[in-house]
């Protein structure tokens, strides 16, 4: 098609600039992450951008594409780059360029490629690894000021690239925390504590369990939050869908913690825990799959954040947000269809039934 | 439903800062959603007094220079012309009459290239100035308080008069409907980017456009006006505020809008200023409500006041490459190329007829000017179009936020571009007014609207296509069924031929039966008289002989 055609003016906006800014938003958040869960966080963002991109090239080439423009659109990028922050900091290499490279190759580039595909794939990678290694996906450091054996740089290098630090620190040995203490995130804390019994209150007394939701956890969430709202206010992204998640997992939560509230969690602590503010500003907002209709965006959102509080609570994940995300994914062309906009000049109440 | 989205670029236009109307709305005004905000680019061109041009060396008329029906032309090659005399007439009502804008001689009717995108040839009457710009008789009709309705509305059909907002839309056939018109509103909002054309007009002849405008409320036994304009338009709101009360015209509302595209759109000013939508295939009059720009009211009077036909139009010349932009009353038919000649442009990159939000870039600068055209731009390098690259749709949605017709222009386009045209009916394609936002906004660039229009066109071909088949249909079918009938009948009458045949064959048949016992009775008679005979001589002498 020729590009000769009205409008000739542009807003002087494009799809790399929106990628861009949202990288820039996740900074604070990032900065939090490496300051309680030490440089494994940026090896991991190292080792997942790099991998994304040459996977991305390779695809491109095999699919008799123009390289450099493509790859100059940053959403391959982007994908990695959320990804790698939600992997544990020191998962092995290689299962983040598995992950990684299964993203961009089975759920982006199978369906054609940036726009074309249904399912967010930087989740897709995660829960690929999350269910093929349940045991290196949970396993977290505690955070450094708890930590019995603070984790150097070249011990993080050297447990990610080779399973071992430099002071022949294993991961077991790393993973000791106050009280000999364990490697479990806030929530995978409480839910192992439920399962085996205790109560709310019990299981809150351990030391990771402080403030809003957990020692540095809820300083990751407060980092994403704030990076998150810059982009809503810059209209990067929509509002309805980071709204509408935490909104959906208040709806779910406040009730049930008003019915028990020794065994449910209180609301405030399921908005800062985990990857939370992570999944609601930065992965439900993935605009190609996410519902593309305001009231849709609601939906969409209200979903996630639902789903997400009801694994958490009665399934056997202690985080959710992945298989929230991509099972209203699945949802989308539904939403979509059946949240239509009133037109201009079309009956206020006449629902389409064709 | 939607909340003003922020005013980013709004207020800085071209480095200067645009002033806005501290003057209140006098009638509240509604939200339109979506909406954008392009740099006006207006500072340019509102800043100089209203200058005419040269005349060129011809005048190429296009007889298609109106929505609607191609004029007729009632003058030969070789006549000689006065200016305002009528040298085309229309074709039917959705048409319009066509007058010369100079003195001069009718040099050629002939094809050649038009103001269309598509960089068409139609026919034109090109006339040579005499220079002598000579007017035929005008009858003007100031007392049209003595003319009857239909005298009126002749009065402006006669004169050639379209909307000259950009659409050129037959005025006369707008003014048509008289029952339930209550509102007249005169649309000076002149959202696009550029144009100034409207806001100078008002400016230096407010009192010609209020008295056009009591023209047109009188049609309607003197209805409410409603005049909207945008805010970044504060002298022409001045002017206009004095003019109405120079005129002590009590019957006019000012209805100050704030700047944003496509503020000026029909529907979208009918929204602002009433909170009512047009419904889904209903007209503006369904509503009580009549819409006319500025320009319009301006013609108006100049037929009625001063008994000139609609022979030429402000025009908005601009553009960075335009070195004397302003606005300019150019007669139709003018050539672009004799426009970029006065205005001194320097080798224009592109030339854009409209706004560059609507308009279209010329095929071809040997094109005359017609009685849509509102602006020339002139653009340098870099100026207009942007050279990206086209990306894949990231469902982001900017362009949903920016549509004032609340479409979902992510989701035609997807259709669209995969021919799934009743999809795309289905997304209510046809109420999309082509304003282009959703396109400013794209950040994948994507030409959206030229989607859309691909749609909508091979839509309407598709259904041309349908009902030339269906009409093939019926003619194979009819003559089908004539050839059956041609062929039952034919069959028919062998049957009855081969009937009266046979009947005749059997009739002839029972004669022959007779015929045969006849003869056997005669042959049994003649038997009987051989025999007798015969014994006779068998028997010699007997009788006899006794």
């Amino acid at each position: 098609m020729s590009v000769l055609s009205s409008p000739f003016a542009k807003k002087p906006n494009t799809v790399t600039q929106l990628m861009l800014w949202v990288v820039l938003a996740t900074l604070p958040g990032v900065f939090a992450l490496v300051f309680f869960f030490g440089v494994g966080v940026i090896v991991n963002l190292f080792i997942a951008c790099s991998t994304a991109l040459i996977t991305e090239s390779i695809i491109l080439k095999l699919r008799q594409r123009p390289v450099a423009p493509i790859l100059w659109d940053g959403s391959a990028f982007v994908t990695a780059w959320l990804l790698a922050l939600a992997l544990p900091p020191l998962l092995p290499w290689w299962m983040t360029v598995l992950g990684t490279s299964f993203a961009i190759v089975f759920a982006k580039h199978v369906y054609g490629g940036l726009g074309n595909n249904i399912f967010n794939p930087a989740m897709v990678g995660y829960v690929l690894l999350l269910i093929s290694f349940p045991l290196e996906m949970t396993t977290w450091l505690p955070p450094q000021e708890l930590a019995a054996h603070p984790v150097g740089v070249v011990e993080t290098v050297g447990i990610i690239f080779s399973g071992q630090g430099s002071n022949t620190a294993t991961i077991d040995m790393l993973k000791q925390g106050v009280d000999g203490y364990t490697m479990a995130t806030p929530l995978d804390h409480i839910k192992t504590q439920l399962a085996q019994g205790y109560r709310l209150p019990e299981a809150e007394t351990a030391p990771i369990i402080k403030g809003l939701s957990g020692v540095g956890w809820q300083w990751v969430n407060l980092g994403f939050l704030v990076g998150g709202l810059v982009l809503m206010f810059k209209k990067v992204i929509g509002w309805q869908i980071p709204i509408g998640v935490l909104l959906g997992m208040g709806l779910i939560s406040l009730p049930l913690f008003f019915a028990n509230s020794d065994e449910y969690l209180f609301p405030m602590f399921h908005g800062f825990a985990g990857a939370t503010m992570l999944g609601a500003f930065f992965i439900a907002t993935d605009p190609v799959t996410a519902s593309t209709t305001p009231k849709g965006r609601w939906i969409f959102g209200l979903g996630i954040g639902a789903i997400t509080v009801l694994i958490r609570t009665f399934g056997g994940y202690p985080d959710a947000i992945a298989f929230a995300v991509l099972l209203m994914n699945m949802a989308v062309p539904m939403i979509d269809y059946y949240t239509k906009p009133r037109t201009y000049g079309h009956a206020r109440n006449a629902k389409e039934s064709s | 439903m939607e909340a003003t989205r922020a005013n980013d670029t709004g207020q800085t236009v071209g480095g200067s800062l645009m002033e806005r109307s501290n003057f209140a709305s006098e009638i509240p005004i509604f939200e339109i959603p979506g909406g954008v905000h392009p740099e006006e680019h207006k500072t340019r061109s509102n800043q100089a007094d209203i200058r005419t041009l040269s005349l060129p060396d011809e005048l190429i008329i296009n007889i298609k220079g109106q929505a609607g029906n191609r004029s007729i032309p009632v003058v030969e090659v070789g006549d000689t012309v006065l200016k305002g005399q009528m040298i085309a007439e229309c074709d039917g009502i959705f048409s319009s009459y066509q007058h010369a804008p100079t003195s001069g001689t009718i040099v050629a009717i002939e094809d050649r290239t038009i103001a269309h995108p598509s960089g068409l040839s139609d026919q034109c009457i090109i006339i040579q100035p005499d220079g002598k710009d000579k007017w035929c008789q005008l009858t003007p009709v100031r007392d049209f308080d003595q003319l009857s309705r239909e005298e009126m509305l002749a009065t402006i059909f006669e004169s050639g008069i379209v909307g000259l907002g950009g659409a050129s839309f037959p005025a006369h056939i707008k003014l048509k409907r008289e029952s339930g018109i209550h509102t007249l509103i005169i649309n000076a909002a002149e959202c696009e980017p550029y144009i100034t054309c409207d806001d100078r007009l008002l400016r230096e002849h407010s009192r010609e456009v209020l008295k056009g405008a009591e023209v047109i409320s009188k049609l309607y036994s003197d209805i409410d006006i409603v005049v909207g304009i945008e805010d970044n338009k504060p002298s022409a709101i001045d002017a206009l505020v004095s003019a109405r009360k120079e005129l002590g015209f009590s019957n006019i509302k000012i209805a100050v809008v704030p700047t944003k595209y496509p503020s000026g759109g029909e529907k979208q000013l009918i929204q602002i200023i009433t909170g009512k939508e047009v419904p889904h295939g209903k007209l503006p009059a369904d509503l009580g409500l009549v819409m006319h720009n500025v320009g319009t009211c301006f013609a108006i009077y100049e037929t009625f006041y001063l008994g000139k036909p609609l022979i030429q139009r402000l025009v908005t010349l601009t553009g960075d490459a335009c070195k004397e932009p302003g606005n300019y009353w150019v007669p139709f038919g003018t050539p672009v190329s004799h426009i970029i000649n006065q205005t001194h442009a320097e080798s224009p990159k592109r030339i854009i007829m409209g706004g560059p939000m609507m308009g279209y870039e010329l095929p071809s600068t040997e094109v005359g000017i017609v009685k849509a055209t509102n602006c020339i731009i002139m653009s340098a390098e870099g100026e207009l179009g942007f050279d990206n690259p086209t990306l894949p749709c990231i469902r982001c949605g900017a362009c949903m936020d920016a549509c004032p017709a609340s479409l979902l222009p992510q989701q035609l386009y997807w259709h669209a571009q995969a021919d799934e045209f009743d999809k795309a009916e289905e997304y209510d394609l046809f109420d999309c007014i082509e304003c282009g936002a959703c396109a400013y906004v794209c950040p994948s660039h994507i030409p959206l609207v030229q989607y859309y229009r691909y749609a909508k066109s091979s839509i309407k071909n598709n259904r041309i296509e349908k009902t030339k088949a269906e009409k093939a249909r019926q003619r194979h079918e009819a003559r089908q069924e004539r050839l059956e009938r041609v062929k039952r009948e034919k069959a028919e009458r062998h049957r009855k031929a081969a009937e009266a045949r046979k009947k005749a064959a059997q009739k002839a048949g029972k004669k022959d039966e007779k015929k045969a016992a006849v003869q056997a009775a005669l042959e049994r008679v003649k038997a009987k008289k051989k025999a007798q005979e015969n014994k006779d001589d068998n028997k010699p002498a007997t009788g006899e002989e006794k």
